[in-house]
């Protein structure tokens, strides 16, 4: 366990001698057997394979390139998803905190393809709105990808810092242009979130919001007639696709930054619903029941009903007392029923209510460091070092 | 498929110049000289017919679509610069490619499909074993970098169409092209909007009619060669009276475009060969080399 060498022999026997902690030696390699069966030296005297190795482990970041081998200490678990564990890391050599998301591998569908689809898309945006993925590493019968260290998502940040998850102004209008700025990035490559939510919003202790999480993201570059409709966490999807169109394109995205607009203001979900059908009735209820004429071609579309009851339009103003004005504006242009109607991200960008956000920053950057000088005074020394942070 | 070309993987780590591929192509043959002289293969340019063929007919088989068949083209491709075909079950190689590419492109096949197929075409080579393909597919991701996001020609190709408002004859014709340039080199050497160019210029230029296309090469190649020569010519004396109406448009909009007509010129030089060497292609010569060497080396286990 404690010299390199062995742990490049066998992963799992490195795996089997290690349980709090787990080397991640970057010259692991995938099995190669079917490559190399026959000429590779079956006795523990294997030297390393630099020409594989190099190529495969550290190509990606600028800050893993230097070291190596490269080695992460495993910390605490951090989450579960859909294909992969989560856990803090650290790297051993600069202390810098990351975070891997080990994926767990099916015997029957090879590496998923929700993996797949998020790795090679992360190794072609790289963007300060985007979670960055450093490195993949390959060992025996895993895949862990590691990723810069943010502390909370937004969904646990609300939760911890608002007053009832509501959040301040500032805050508000900060997370949104981050949000907006991702998105737009991820449209003008030709990519589709497709499953954004608090749950995929990462938060730093810069006050930095990133878009993590893409395992449903899509790239819509070639025209392709059906996708798939199931996408997106019911409480953030948006009407055309609750309602079967399998031709959404980037306005998904935006209805669910609306949502998520929302949502910090009140601290609760718009519009929580439990099933296709509700999720449908909650947003009609508030944005009023569209019709042919509000929405030409609406009936066309495979979920739609004649029988819709029919509501009114609400004032959103009304549920969100905190916002102003020139807010309301930009969220009901992102709220918009009809896909065509709502506001693009570039738009969104350009929108007058982050006018005075350079001024709202400058007050937030103060804020921070008073709440970061707080914290290191509280933990004495106990604070690891976190040169990134 | 996704993102922008420019600021790409596939732009920034996957285009090489001949040199550089020759090179690396030198270098395995350096490191391991006793496997090169124990195991001849055919040509390079017969291989990578033999290997794109064998893709094709996987892929019929399971009526894939074309977008997911053309990167799983560019996967063995990328895969074999990384590694030397003689340490490797080829067979293997180009399926796991296939299966890894539906993948990415949203057309997902059950790993258990997949493995059937290809041993219905291959018996001898693919073994029933279904995690072969799964650990093979986990070394082309680690191979390629994880960079699986593969920029075609055809999205150039359809946003040109109105642009140069050409017939579905034209498309269908610079479609087939793009197909075969995916039977050389060409996917590694040049940007994919310079290969969709080429494949319009042979289209409006040559109108190779269909029937001939693949089933007698050499005439169109020696046609394309001289009408590479031809469009030379118009290009530097855009005021001659040369080339028809239709032809001069085309000439026109490509000096107007920023695009590098020498790389063009030599993409269409590339096809050219290609259809010049498929005259010796034999399909059967290839698989007897491969198969001596999978089976001697035991690869296939």
């Amino acid at each position: 366990m404690d010299s390199r060498n062995s742990s490049r022999l066998s992963t799992s026997s490195l795996q089997r001698s290690t349980t709090a902690y787990l080397d991640l030696i970057s010259t692991l390699v995938s099995p190669k057997s079917f490559l190399t069966n026959s000429q590779r030296p079956k006795s523990p005297s294997i030297q390393p394979q630099p020409s594989v190795a190099q190529g495969n482990l550290t190509t990606a970041s600028p800050t893993m390139d230097k070291q190596q081998p490269s080695s992460f200490q495993q910390l605490e678990k951090l989450g579960e998803g859909t294909y992969a564990t989560v856990f803090k890391g650290r790297n051993r050599q600069t202390g810098e905190l990351v975070a891997l998301k080990e994926i767990h591998l099916d015997s029957e569908e090879g590496t998923p393809s929700t993996a797949i689809r998020e790795i090679s898309l992360m190794k072609e945006l790289k963007h300060e709105s985007i979670v960055s993925l450093y490195d993949v590493i390959h060992t025996e019968n895993k895949l862990m990808l590691v990723f810069e260290y943010m502390d909370k998502d937004l969904k646990k940040y609300m939760d911890t810092r608002g007053d009832r998850g509501q959040l301040d102004q500032a805050t508000i209008k900060s997370f949104m242009h981050q949000l907006l700025k991702g998105i737009a990035f991820c449209h003008e490559n030709r990519v589709l979130h497709r499953d954004l939510k608090p749950q995929n919003l990462l938060i730093n202790k810069k006050g930095q919001l990133k878009l993590g999480d893409f395992g449903l993201a899509r790239a819509f570059g070639i025209p392709v007639n059906t996708f798939s409709n199931e996408v997106v966490t019911l409480w953030y999807r948006a009407p055309d696709v609750l309602l079967g169109s399998r031709t959404y394109n980037t306005s998904i995205d935006i209805w669910s930054a609306g949502c998520i607009m929302a949502e910090l203001y009140t601290g609760r979900p718009l519009f929580p619903g439990t099933t296709n059908e509700d999720q449908l009735q909650k947003i009609f209820r508030l944005m009023g029941t569209p019709s042919e004429r509000s929405w030409p071609g609406i009936s066309q579309l495979p979920e739609y009903k004649s029988n819709f009851h029919v509501y009114a339009t609400q004032d959103l103003g009304l549920i969100l007392p905190q916002i102003d004005p020139l807010g309301l504006d930009l969220l009901n242009r992102m709220l918009q029923l009809r896909p065509e109607m709502r506001i693009s991200a570039h738009d969104a960008l350009q929108h007058p209510w982050f006018h005075d956000l350079p001024q709202l920053q400058a007050q937030l950057q103060q804020q921070q460091q008073q709440q970061q000088q707080q914290m290191s005074g509280a933990y004495g020394g106990m604070v690891p070092p976190q040169q990134a942070y | 498929m996704a993102a922008n070309y420019w600021a790409s993987t596939q732009r920034r780590h996957w285009l090489f110049t001949r040199e550089k591929l020759a090179e690396i192509r030198e270098s395995f043959r350096e490191k391991d000289k006793a496997a090169h002289s124990q195991f001849p293969l055919p040509d390079q340019r017969l291989l990578n017919i033999y290997f794109s063929q064998q893709l094709i007919k996987l892929g019929k088989r399971m009526s894939t679509r074309q977008q997911a068949l053309a990167t799983a083209q560019v996967y063995v491709k990328r895969f074999y610069t990384k590694n030397e075909i003689r340490h490797t079950n080829p067979y293997l190689v180009v399926t796991t490619a296939f299966y890894l590419a539906c993948k990415m492109e949203e057309c997902p096949q059950h790993i258990r499909f997949v493995v059937g197929e290809a041993r219905g075409l291959w018996p001898e080579f693919i073994a029933p074993d279904v995690s072969k393909l799964g650990e093979c597919e986990f070394s082309l991701i680690s191979e390629m970098s994880s960079q699986l996001i593969v920029h075609h020609p055809y999205r150039t190709l359809s946003e040109l169409q109105p642009e140069l408002s050409l017939t579905s004859d034209e498309v269908a014709l610079a479609w087939s092209v793009i197909n075969d340039h995916y039977l050389t080199d060409l996917p590694l050497l040049y940007p994919p909007h310079v290969i969709a160019v080429m494949a319009i210029i042979v289209a409006v230029v040559f109108k190779p009619s269909q029937t001939s296309f693949h089933g007698s090469a050499a005439p169109l190649a020696g046609a394309m060669r001289d009408g590479g020569l031809n469009i030379l010519a118009a290009l530097s004396d855009k005021n001659g009276s040369g080339p028809p109406a239709r032809i001069q448009r085309l000439v026109a909009w490509l000096a107007e475009s920023e695009i590098d007509i020498t790389a063009v010129i030599e993409c269409t030089q590339e096809l050219v060969s290609l259809y010049e060497i498929w005259e010796q292609y034999s399909e059967k010569h290839c698989k007897e080399l491969l198969g001596r060497m999978v089976k001697t080396k035991n690869l296939d286990k």
